[in-house]
């Protein structure tokens, strides 16, 4: 099995239990940590969804989000592609499934642009595999919202909204110096490695604000 | 007496009202739990300290100072794990909600602790340990072979004399200063705090040092062996130390901006990787005295 092939397969078997995968990870650390990463978020994420729900908003944009870039098909009836929750959600219930969003797509960017050449070379014949157009970021991105963030800051603690608006600020700047690097060089892979940081500190960022010891 | 004189003793009555009210609202509880090996202490702590040390015994004690009536404290023992969480009731603030904990714990035992402003320590232990905290200042020392993880927004992180540990600490704009710190995975992740390492980097692990705008400093012995990469996209490098060059760098070693090579052995152990986008980047030898 390949390290295409496997993560093919992590799509039917997402915990890489099966013979083949086990066989693979045994002896591709990328892999094996690829999927250490996606249990983890796999299962806070469960954790999560038992006392936490974003609100229908910040789902609805996801969905329109994927849709945009044809990663999810248009659904015949009007229901919502996730679950609508009620109203007694909090502002921060969001902030969790956002945070593994982020994680999630710039694991991906740079995992595509890291591996997808060099599997092409080591198969020698050609991957169908394209990186994620960079409009799923952008359209991920652009449905987290940084003011939301802030405003429930706001509401739920406001001695916090400056220090929180300072380090968003930074690291959103973080994200696009990142970003200009590896666009500037595709090829290099500390750049790559710098953008999957920033995406890790703003992923931070939420998880932080999402705080269970926040009062 | 004059108006002056009337001024302050009317003050310094008025504060003594102040502090003995104060003190007067503070009570102290103490919990104790027995525990098997290797348990698990996890502490979550709105306002205030959090401090952990070793006890002597498969045992962990739980002292509690309360600021007031507005906040309690909730603790239960579920399996092998003592779960402590202050508890808010309505009126709390971040004054009289302070909760400050001591707390003893066997040296082994995994400690995970959650604060949002408060200071969190832990000491002379030896089980893995999680922290975290926006604004909290993070003081581990004396910690060996354990993974110790921390995770601030914009509180200090100092960790002194770290054996062997997996470290990871991640803080958007906290200062992080390593003394003596080593292991086979020592990783700082920071968006504009400064970085500052002083000790040897170990025999045999993977250091790697990383803000995005805040500054970089390692301060190494004559002794330390290694082969160090650094680089920066805007800012500065320096490296007062000689290294032997890398035959084969897989980046351009621009001078000023990137230097890579080795010091000490030949057969340099670990790999120390210092990475800046508009920091400096600071290699120096530590001074003997």
């Amino acid at each position: 099995m390949t390290c295409l092939e496997l993560r093919e397969s992590l799509v039917e078997q997402e915990d890489g239990s099966r013979p083949e995968q086990r066989a693979h990870l045994k002896d591709c650390s990328e892999c094996a940590t690829l999927v250490a990463d996606l249990l983890v978020i796999a299962c806070a994420a469960g954790e999560l969804r038992a006392s936490h729900e974003p609100s229908p908003r910040v789902w609805n944009s996801i969905e329109i989000a994927l849709r945009q870039e044809g990663l999810i098909k248009p659904q015949h009836s009007h229901h919502s592609l996730l679950p609508s929750f009620g109203s007694s959600w909090g502002w921060s219930r969001w902030l969790a499934p956002v945070a593994a969003l982020l994680l999630i797509a710039a694991g991906i960017y740079v995992r595509q642009y890291s591996h997808g050449p060099a599997i092409a070379r080591n198969e020698g014949r050609p991957t169908v595999q394209a990186p994620v157009p960079d409009t799923t970021i952008a359209g991920l991105n652009a449905s987290l919202k940084d003011d939301d963030l802030l405003q429930g800051i706001s509401q739920q603690s406001p001695a916090l909204q400056a220090t929180y608006t300072d380090n968003l600020r930074r690291v959103n700047q973080y994200i696009q110096d990142a970003r200009s690097t590896v666009d500037a060089d595709p090829s290099d892979e500390d750049a790559r490695r710098s953008l999957m940081e920033a995406y890790q500190q703003k992923a931070m960022l939420f998880e932080l604000a999402l705080d269970r010891s926040l009062p | 007496m004059r108006g002056p004189t009337i001024q302050f003793a009317a003050m310094s009555a008025v504060m003594a009202g102040m502090t003995v009210a104060t003190l007067a609202a503070q009570t102290h509880k103490e919990y104790r739990f027995n525990v098997g090996p290797k348990a698990g202490v996890s502490v979550n702590n709105p306002y205030g300290s959090v401090t952990v040390k070793p006890s002597t015994g498969n045992f962990v004690v739980i002292n509690a100072i309360l600021a007031s009536d507005k906040v309690e404290v909730d603790n239960s023992l579920v399996g092998n794990r003592v779960e402590v969480q202050s508890h808010l009731l309505a009126g709390a603030d971040d004054r009289n909600a302070r909760v400050d904990y001591e707390i003893l714990a066997p040296a082994d035992a995994s400690v995970t602790l959650h604060s949002t402003a408060g200071a969190l320590r832990a000491e002379k232990l030896h089980g893995d340990m999680n922290l975290e905290g926006a604004g909290a200042n993070v003081d581990v020392r004396d910690i060996t072979n354990a993974h110790v993880h921390v995770k601030t927004l914009n509180g200090p992180v100092s960790l002194t004399n770290v054996q062997d540990g997996h470290v990871e600490v991640d803080s958007l704009s906290g200062n992080v200063t390593l003394k003596g710190v080593n292991g086979p995975l020592v990783q700082v992740i920071s968006t504009s705090g400064a970085i500052s390492y002083v000790g040897d980097f170990g025999d045999h692990g993977e250091y790697r040092l990383t803000s995005h705008s805040g500054d970089i400093e390692a301060v190494v012995p004559d002794s330390t062996s290694a082969d160090v990469s650094a680089r920066t996209v805007r800012g500065e490098v320096h490296d007062d130390i000689p290294l032997q060059p890398k035959e084969h760098p897989s980046y351009v070693l621009q001078k000023g901006i990137a230097f890579w090579g080795t010091m000490g052995r030949a057969a340099a152990s670990s790999t120390v990787v210092l990475r800046s986008f508009s920091g400096k980047i600071h290699l120096r030898k530590r001074s003997e005295k």
